[in-house]
């Protein structure tokens, strides 16, 4: 696929659960894109919120610009989320009605739910607020896919992979390989490009 | 290649803790060090990963006064040399740099502060910004990550124009957040370490590093901040964008140039109001200041945390009040910013829209409703322990020995992840009342231990991590063991300073430099002060059980438990399990009387789930660590651990 | 709507609050919340289910007594004073070797053995030590292995925890030497008949203790920090009749404690106790205090036969020859019921004076007819 250039700001949130492997998504993301000509901003926490709780990087994908580090409410145009419940989080606060929702379909419980106090919303109940709250959205089963390529972290590479292929950003698979040839191993390089890969597969 | 020594002019996404570290190597820097904490590592980790490359010297200090000791040495010794901490750490530091402030430096000295507005990963949000003022040194403040690295190269020159040491200060989503930069030249040469004692007293150059005559070296000192001043005027990091005569002005540094920037965005008055970025907020550029205040009638000042721009520049105005009549001032002193925690950009777009009455954009009602339903759905995920992290299973052992010894004993906190049993208590099993500084526990408990006479009689117990233990327990733990305080002391030894992301420290054999050296060893120390000394590990319930119900219930004075085992997320542990671990349904008696789910309910381990359907536990192989602790816990041994065969 | 208050709750405001616990064991060894450390109850952490076992089994929690009282015994056994008695005996061990390690006749060892013998258990519940020297109750398989847990310590042991931990799938019948508190816990069971309790059907034998008090572990500590003793120094303990004075047996020799100093260390909850013969058991044993010369019967004991269990086995005993059996002249039960009176008024004197109401008797109930007759 063809990738536009973007002459106006892209603001992208990554979503996920501490020890997802957010981080290391987020900052993939954002060499492929310097690679491919940005400036990016990436707004990111980590330290003691990544022990459990919820994780966000904003990225801020801009022709020309630095740009604040955090994304205004009601300002994302694309929310990819490791885990669906932080897609709802996070689209809640972000989203808009032009918003694009790309997110992992496996559950990982807080802790509230795990002892009953609270409920996790059912799928039903996601699917609709993602068809109420974005124009279009992608919900795709990648931890078991990567559970099948052998380590569940791996579902962040499955969402760049299947992020690819939506067409939202101007990323291949070139600048994918060239910016993990940076800093992987030749043998973590194969399988991130075979997960990267399934995921593009899994929007066919 | 290490992306830290990219070529000259070459463009590099840098985490604005690694556009520190290379302006540092942009201006010739030898000696970096520094103590761990969020948002601040990534500084001296960066700098130790090219250490080799760059011939430099770089340490963990055992805590941040030590730290700017060591880097102070290097400066007398004519190197440049960088210390970084977060702001916590500028307090412990303090006394030291209080000091040396009046002694004066000679190579280029910068500390580096990185600070947690809203406390993202601190029990704090101090604003150590005050310390410059406090001190007469000047304070420099980055507002995107090239400044970042071209403020922090700059800083040594000017450190070493004025004698002093200069404070670089940086937040969190500057530290912590990502940009492109282009890289500038990394110089060619180490300079040559020097240090001369035997000149005239007045003589910094020559003669020795004392603050005395105290008087004479004052007033040196304060001439020489003229000079920095001066400088602050005519520098190119201070600048303005917008109208000549804007009907608001912001005057903002740091994060918030870029938030008020968006805010502006976001309200669309970028013609009618101006920001005044300024990276030299201490001293103030007076001239430069006045000149942009008599071009407007309104002014907010944006910063965090507290209001220190936002006083200095009304101290300026009041200095020609005479032409401040008619002038609105606005920021945190009067309400219109929020007066703690940290900002964002819709933050400061709502007060900025409040002063100049403009409304911004918003989303269709409808959606906004819908918005707020689904919100509503939306469980909160409370932060908790990982899966696997030992600190769950110390906890547990010490919930269950405060409770059968059955006079409610406590644990007074300290810091690490292990805070978060004070930050959320239901994680530490509700025994964790108090959390303060490093170190700070045991001297609590050192002193909570000391109120029996005045009918405070329960078990006093303290925790520490491995690295807080040599950051600043040693001298409280030695002050409960000279004063007979009855203390459990609880060592969480979990093998490296892991909520900062594994920095060795003293009781590891590893330098910052991948040295080998001797482990200073933490059961030593405390047997050398004549402490009762024992070792257990955590993951083994009834064996570290029985130590601490022992200790609770034995008269004395200091008791220490030094439970080891390393973090979940450690190198040599993460994606490995020691154990499979299973859910036998037919063994599981879930709500019923006899387990009423212990696992779930109450050990709360997000690697342990509940089927609602089934009404069973059940392991979530995704999450679950391997290791083979709520196996332990399970009244019916329905949690069944097997060898796990390979590792993932 | 008003939220039903977890069962763990109100047995700690019903009971361990009110000094009630009479440490049995009766909610220890259900499920991981509630454990005995050092005698005393502990919940380890908080439970909200609502019809949990541990408060319908405590024998302090209010309930229909007299009701269970009909339904495990026949009615015209039934006597206000002591219990259903379907024969009262004088008693010894046959065997003196038994008698000699035992306190006072051997006579529960002997029947324990016997029980073992003649398959009517396959194992007992009886009170030993720990390490730590607290007490526990151990289920003995082993005949041979009785005799080394025949002396009282009068500190209660956790005995009904160790039936409750017996593993589910054994298919054992288990006996239990019981104090009367103990006994009552086991009676409730039996009377429950819970679903999820079929552990109860392996329960084929009650023998009970007479007791009319135990000792706080922390507070015998304390006494036998004061005499020089240690726990672990102690070989046995005994009331003589008639000297108002604790003997305490130790490896260095006799120790004898003043009555009145040994009743401050008495387990509070052992003063709202109104059953001091064990009235729930099979049959129940105590030393014979009266009906002889002092010294002479201190080698015997007393036993009151209850239910047809019971019988049974006093009577193959008997015919075995394994139990020497005397009879028991007509006053020394007229005693015994005189001295069980006086404990009930006693008890109910000081369960009016806690609650300061005739109303409200805390675990017992107004209308019971024994409670009824003693208030």
């Amino acid at each position: 696929m063809k990738k536009a250039l973007l002459n106006t700001t892209t603001n992208l949130i990554l979503t996920g659960v501490g020890g997802q492997g957010n981080v290391m998504a987020s900052r993939t993301l954002a060499g492929m894109l310097v690679d491919a000509g940005y400036v990016v901003t990436i707004g990111e926490t980590f330290g003691m919120s990544q022990r459990g709780g919820s994780v966000m990087s904003h990225l801020r994908i801009s022709p020309d610009s630095v740009l604040s580090p955090q994304i205004r409410r009601g300002g994302a145009d694309v929310i990819v989320a490791l885990e669906p419940l932080e897609a709802l989080r996070v689209l809640t606060v972000y989203g808009n009605p032009t918003v694009c929702v790309l997110s992992n379909l496996r559950p990982v419980y807080p802790i509230g739910v795990i002892t009953g106090s609270l409920s996790y919303p059912s799928d039903d109940v996601i699917l609709k607020a993602f068809q109420r709250l974005s124009k279009s959205f992608w919900m795709i089963d990648a931890t078991s896919v990567a559970l099948a390529l052998g380590n569940p972290v791996l579902s962040n590479i499955v969402m760049i992979g299947a992020l690819a292929k939506t067409g939202l950003l101007p990323i291949d698979r070139r600048l994918f390989e060239k910016e993990i040839k940076k800093t992987l191993s030749l043998d973590k390089c194969a399988v991130n490009l075979e997960a990267y890969d399934a995921g593009g597969e899994m929007l066919k | 290649m290490n992306k830290l020594l990219s070529p000259a002019k070459s463009k590099v996404l840098f985490l604005g803790n690694e556009a520190i570290a290379r302006g540092a190597l942009e201006a010739g820097v030898s000696v970096a060090t520094g103590y761990p904490g969020t948002p601040s590592s990534e500084v001296i980790e960066s700098l130790a990963s090219v250490a080799e490359d760059r011939n430099l010297y770089v340490e963990w200090s055992v805590n941040e006064k030590v730290a700017l000791e060591v880097a102070a040495a290097a400066s007398f010794a004519g190197l440049r040399s960088l210390c970084v901490m977060k702001q916590n750490g500028v307090n412990v530091a303090s006394d030291f740099l209080l000091h040396l402030t009046a002694s004066g430096t000679r190579g280029g000295l910068v500390l580096v502060s990185c600070e947690d507005p809203g406390a993202l990963s601190s029990v704090n949000e101090g604003d150590s910004r005050y310390f410059a003022r406090m001190l007469e040194i000047p304070l420099l403040e980055p507002s995107d990550f090239q400044e970042a690295k071209d403020l922090t190269k700059w800083a040594f020159e000017l450190s070493e124009t004025i004698g002093n040491v200069v404070m670089l200060r940086s937040v969190t989503r500057m530290s912590h957040a990502s940009g492109n930069v282009v890289c500038g030249k990394l110089p060619a040469k180490n300079r040559k370490a020097h240090f001369d004692y035997d000149g005239p007293v007045m003589d910094s150059q020559t003669g020795p590093m004392i603050s005395t005559p105290v008087v004479a070296k004052h007033l040196l000192h304060q001439q020489k901040l003229k000079d920095v001043k001066a400088l602050f005027e005519k520098s190119p990091f201070n600048r303005y964008e917008g109208p000549a005569k804007p009907e608001l002005l912001i005057v903002t540094g740091s994060a918030c140039f870029l938030y008020a920037k968006e805010a502006f965005e976001i309200l669309g008055i970028k013609r009618r109001a101006g920001i005044l970025k300024l990276a030299t907020t201490w001293p103030l550029p007076s001239a430069l200041l006045k000149k942009h205040l008599l071009a407007t009638d309104r002014i907010c000042i944006v910063e965090e945390v507290m209001p220190f721009l936002e006083e200095n520049v009304k101290v300026q105005a009041a200095g020609m009040i005479s032409r401040m009549t008619g002038k609105s001032f606005f920021g945190k002193l009067d309400g219109t910013l929020p007066s703690a925690g940290e900002l964002n950009p819709d933050i400061v777009a709502d007060a900025l829209g409040k002063i100049l009455k403009v409304k911004r954009k918003m989303l269709p009602a409808a959606y906004v409703a819908e918005a707020k339903k689904a919100a509503a759905l939306a469980p909160p995920r409370e932060q908790t322990f990982c899966a696997g992290c030992p600190h769950r299973a110390s906890f547990w052992n010490i919930h269950n020995a405060i409770a059968l010894d059955g006079r409610k004993g406590f644990v007074c906190g300290d810091i690490g992840c292990y805070s978060m049993a004070a930050l959320s208590p239901a994680t530490g099993y509700h025994t964790m009342p108090t959390l303060h500084s490093m170190g700070s526990g045991t001297g609590l408990a050192s002193g909570f231990a000391r109120l029996t006479q005045f009918g405070l009689d329960k078990p006093i117990l303290t925790v520490c991590g491995d690295s807080t233990f040599y950051h600043a327990v040693i001298p409280a733990l030695i002050n409960a063991q000279h004063n007979r305080a009855d203390i459990t002391f609880i060592v969480l030894d979990n093998a490296g300073t892991a909520m900062t992301g594994f920095q060795p420290h003293p009781g590891l054999a590893i330098t910052a430099l991948k040295e080998t050296v001797p482990a200073v060893d933490i059961a030593a120390i405390c047997t050398a002060i004549g402490a009762k000394v024992a070792l257990s590990d955590p993951f083994d319930l009834a064996g570290t059980g029985k130590i601490l119900t022992d200790y609770l219930a034995e008269k004395g004075s200091v008791k220490v438990l030094i439970l080891r085992q390393a973090c979940a997320l450690s190198p040599e542990k993460k994606g490995k399990k020691q154990f499979e671990v299973k859910v036998d349904d037919a063994l599981c008696v879930g709500e019923a009387c006899g387990c009423n789910r212990l696992c779930t309910r109450i050990f709360r381990c997000p690697g342990l789930t509940w089927d609602r359907t089934k009404k069973k536990a059940v392991v979530d192989e995704v999450i679950c660590a391997g290791c083979g602790v709520c196996a332990s816990i399970c009244p019916q041994n329905a949690i069944v651990k097997t060898q796990a065969s390979q590792a993932m | 709507m008003g939220k039903k208050t977890s069962s763990q709750i109100k047995l700690k405001k019903d009971v361990l609050e009110q000094s009630l616990c009479t440490g049995c064991g009766a909610c220890v060894g259900l499920c991981p919340y509630q454990f005995i450390y050092r005698d005393r109850t502990v919940q380890l952490h908080d439970c909200d289910l609502t019809d949990g076992k541990c408060y319908a089994f405590c024998p302090r929690t209010p309930a229909d007594y007299a009701g269970i009282r009909e339904k495990l015994f026949e009615s015209g056994d039934l006597t206000p004073e002591i219990g259903a008695v379907k024969g009262f005996y004088l008693s010894r061990a046959a065997d003196s070797d038994l008698r000699a390690r035992a306190q006072h006749g051997g006579t529960v060892t002997a029947l324990l053995e016997l029980a073992m013998d003649a398959g009517i258990i396959d194992a007992a519940i009886v009170s030993g030590q720990n390490d730590a020297f607290e007490q526990e109750g151990r289920c003995i398989e082993e005949r041979n292995g009785l005799r080394g847990f025949a002396k009282s310590r009068f500190i209660v042991s956790p005995t009904v925890a160790a039936f409750n931990s017996l593993p589910g799938d054994s298919p054992k019948k288990i006996g239990v030497v019981a104090t009367p508190c103990q006994a009552l816990s086991l009676a409730k069971m039996k009377a429950a008949k819970l679903e999820d309790h079929q552990k109860i059907d392996q329960l084929k034998l009650v023998i009970g203790l007479f007791c009319g008090w135990t000792l706080s572990m922390e507070k015998l500590h304390g006494l036998l920090h004061q005499y020089r003793l240690s726990f672990g120094a102690l070989t046995g303990m005994d009331i003589p009749a008639g000297k108002n004075i604790l003997e305490i047996y130790s490896k260095t020799g006799v120790t004898s404690v003043p009555m009145d100093e040994v009743d401050a260390c008495v387990r509070t909850a052992c003063r709202y106790c109104i059953d001091s013969t064990a009235e729930f058991a099979d049959l129940s044993v105590g030393a014979a205090r009266f009906g002889g010369e002092c010294d002479e019967m201190r080698g015997w004991n007393q036993v009151i036969v209850r239910s047809d269990r019971g019988k049974e086995l006093v009577e193959l005993a008997v015919s075995k020859g394994v139990l020497e059996v005397r009879h028991a002249p007509a006053h020394s039960l007229q005693e015994l019921k005189k001295a069980a009176v006086e404990k009930k008024k006693k008890a109910l004197r000081q369960i009016v004076d806690k609650s300061r109401s005739k109303k409200n008797l805390l675990y017992l109930r107004s209308d019971d007819p024994v409670v009824k007759k003693y208030l």
